[in-house]
């Protein structure tokens, strides 16, 4: 056993024993927290899949954005104004039942696949690939994302901020 | 093709997405910019639907083949055009009767409109997902526009919990279909399509995007969330959601199973009829058990999501003219029929019941023809374009050899006569109740809303006698 | 070596555990942290195909499907923040105005 695989066993454990903890703990700071650890689990499997622009954006937009505007969210409808957060589960015996059954679907097709196994491309940094590609090919869909951002950012406005005093 | 040219072919886009760049300042700008905002809008969206006509004949992709131009994208950018026309149009005063006027509102239908376009021109899968997603958040916010309404907040929270969930089944789709065949682009895939016949992946990943696209139309079981969406948010928005946006799946779900996939194989289109009979039982059923007319509304939306796509599971070449004939048809009559409901619909929720309904025929009469017109459209009567376009899908149906699915088809719509017409006898052969006869002025229509479900009327009308009108372009398409 | 079926069956548990905790737990905000958890889980499909076949466009895909988690959860908690205002919840069961 390479290094390399002990690294992929460490993160995956990281990333499915964190998965786990967000969605099964009662106490929803832990489940906020354990959602860094899974973040940072991916990332380091996107370095392991020689995927370093994409490892780097994960940190910055995940950990960096998503979280804590998810962190925020869960101190505006707690803390402040101290209202208990109850966060049992709802019916799981069906929804267990329900996803089995998907996702056993989906391991018999991965299972049944024949499999380009070996990684035998060899990539020297994807960035300036990337890059280049968004500014040529992607150029539209790159326009597209940035429209998606600014409605985004103008629901996000529309909908929390106070009610316009109307004359 | 050069830039120009692209840049000439999605010109509706353009125009549509920087009248809303401009809204967006200029509500910045003036304290009271909602009348601006209003006739900009107004303006853009006829402007963009002359730049689709004008480039109908264009015929061809632009930006390295990602998005389709002329043609195919023409018609629907039209009809996009048309919807979130009606919809601002009904909008102003709407907005104001809920004391929620605000210039966002044009703002969000004019990106949305945008996101549609993109969603049912889009070659490339990726532009698939972020029209689908530009679209989609414009409508959560659109669904929670009345900020202090519980219900409207709700309705935006449902939308957009649903909303996500099924993105990302669709994404998971995607994520397959690229590794089995490493691209995105549907007309590579289109062409090399034999390769895949037997990749398992391949077809996992057209189940999971079916799973999503179904999510997006509300198609039965993926329905739950669309009537409390549908009842929560804003009546002209509730009109704009389950018609334009419903077009613009169906615009996409056509261009990735038919023109992608080459009409996928015979499992999938069986899936896709089971889907369909499930949505006009279940659709038409729950429809006849409702007492509000949002609701009423609603589900049938689910059956006609039904109807069409009869339409794809024929998958055949009357199929596919039958999901686009509908689709414009589908538009003018619930746009229209959600557009006398915003127009009856007093403040607080208020006359949204069927039973309210009683003596509208004699107290508006103008206003009772109409939405006895929008009825009768849905239900399917003849003179209108409702008929047109459910005879194109069941014949369909009888020509792709299953004849069950039309007699289906044809069993959910005698079921949807009975609460379509308990509308129209509610307005005409009940008494009518003493509060509304004691303050007339209760029920003021202005001439904006009154133009609006006029238009969808006669345009209901025109089409249903003369579908040739319509059909005609519908023989070119790429 | 570590084959690509791997990175593809961790993809799917971090799926499953995604999806199951979208339908069990009650909490809008919990609701919105498994979503996250779904689409990074694509996102872990999407690199892993890509490196292995050896084109860049899923790891661009990948750039779209962040754009778009970013812009869904701003909306997402500027609704939860307006219901939290008007009802002081945000527990979805209690949030039951329309029928669930």
């Amino acid at each position: 056993m390479s290094l390399f695989d002990v690294a992929f066993y460490v993160l995956a454990f990281i990333t499915v024993g964190s998965a786990i903890v967000v969605v099964s703990s009662r106490n929803i700071i832990y489940s906020a927290f354990a959602l860094l650890f899974t973040f940072f689990g991916v990332a380091g499997l996107y370095v392991l899949l020689n995927a370093d622009f994409i490892a780097v954006t994960q940190v910055l937009i995940y950990v960096g954005g998503i979280l804590v505007l998810i962190i925020f969210g869960v101190m505006l409808t707690t803390k402040v104004f101290d209202v208990p957060v109850k966060t049992e589960t709802l019916h799981v015996g069906p929804a267990i039942v329900v996803t089995g059954a998907i996702m056993g679907t989906l391991f018999g097709v991965i299972l049944k696949t024949k499999w380009f196994d070996i990684l035998n491309v060899q990539w020297d940094g994807t960035t300036k690939k990337i890059g280049e590609r968004l500014m040529t090919d992607f150029l539209l869909p790159f326009e597209v994302a940035s429209v998606v951002l600014l409605v985004a950012l103008l629901g996000a406005v529309i909908i929390a901020r106070r009610e316009r005093v109307k004359s | 093709m050069n830039f120009y040219n692209d840049l000439l072919g999605i010109s509706p886009v353009l125009i549509v997405s920087l009248a809303g760049l401009i809204v967006v300042i200029l509500e910045a700008l003036f304290k009271k910019g909602e009348t601006i905002s209003y006739f900009l809008s107004i303006i853009s969206l006829i402007l963009a639907g002359l730049f689709a006509i004008y480039t109908y004949s264009m015929y061809s992709t632009a930006f390295n083949g990602m998005v389709a131009v002329g043609g195919y994208a023409s018609f629907f950018n039209f009809i996009f055009c048309v919807g979130a026309l009606l919809t601002i149009l009904l909008s102003k005063d709407y907005l104001a009767k809920r004391n929620i006027n605000y210039g966002e509102f044009y703002i969000l239908v004019l990106f949305a409109t945008a996101g549609m376009m993109f969603l049912a021109s889009g070659v490339d899968l990726i532009i698939t997902f972020l029209g689908i997603e530009l679209m989609s958040i414009s409508l959560y916010v659109l669904a929670a526009f009345a900020r202090t309404d519980p219900k409207s907040n709700e309705a935006g929270l449902k939308y957009l919990l649903l909303g996500a969930f099924a993105t990302g089944f669709l994404l998971f789709g995607i994520a397959f279909i690229y590794g089995s065949t490493t691209t995105t682009n549907l007309k590579v895939i289109s062409a090399n399509f034999q390769n895949y016949q037997n990749d398992f992946l391949f077809w996992l990943g057209v189940g999971l995007l079916l799973v999503g696209f179904s999510f997006k139309v509300a198609a039965v079981p993926f329905h739950m969330w669309a009537p409390d969406v549908y009842e929560g948010a804003p009546t002209p928005a509730s009109g704009f959601m389950s018609a334009v946006s419903k077009s613009a799946a169906f615009g996409a779900f056509v261009l990735v199973f038919i023109f992608g996939f080459n009409g996928t194989n015979e499992q999938v289109r069986y899936a896709i009829a089971i889907i369909s009979v499930l949505s006009m039982a279940l659709g038409n059923i729950i429809a006849l058990s409702q007492t509000n007319i949002k609701r009423m509304l609603a589900y049938s939306s689910i059956a006609h999501a039904g109807y069409i796509l009869i339409g794809l599971a024929s998958a055949n070449e009357l199929g596919k003219q039958g999901v686009l004939y509908y689709s414009l048809a589908y538009i003018l009559m619930q746009v229209g029929a959600f557009g006398v409901v915003s127009i009856v619909e007093r403040e607080e929720n208020k006359a949204l019941n069927i039973n309210d309904y009683a003596g509208l025929g004699h107290r508006k009469p103008l206003i009772g023809v109409l939405m006895s017109i929008f009825m009768f459209s849905l239900t399917g009567f003849p003179p209108f374009a409702g008929f047109v376009g459910k005879y194109y899908l069941f014949a369909s149906a009888v020509q792709a050899k299953m004849t069950w699915l039309a007699v289906a088809g044809v069993l959910a719509t005698l079921v949807s006569v009975y609460y379509y017409l308990n509308v129209v006898i509610n307005m005409y052969l009940k008494e009518q109740p003493a509060e509304v006869l004691n303050n007339p002025e209760q029920e003021k229509i202005s001439i904006s809303s009154a133009f609006a479900v006029l238009i969808s009327a006669i345009g209901i009308f025109i089409i249903g006698i003369l579908p040739t009108l319509v059909t005609r372009y519908f023989e070119k398409l790429f | 070596m570590i084959p690509l079926s791997w990175y593809l069956f961790l993809s799917l548990i971090l799926f499953t555990i995604g999806v199951l905790g979208v339908l069990i737990r009650r909490n809008a905000i919990v609701i919105f942290m498994c979503i996250e958890l779904m689409l990074n889980s694509v996102n872990l499909a999407l690199v892993g195909f890509s490196s292995y076949i050896g084109n860049e466009i899923g790891q661009m895909l990948v750039f779209f499907v962040l754009v778009v988690a970013a812009a869904e959860v701003s909306v997402g908690l500027a609704i939860i923040i307006a219901i939290f205002r008007n009802r002081l919840t945000v527990n979805i069961d209690e949030i039951n105005l329309l029928k669930w």
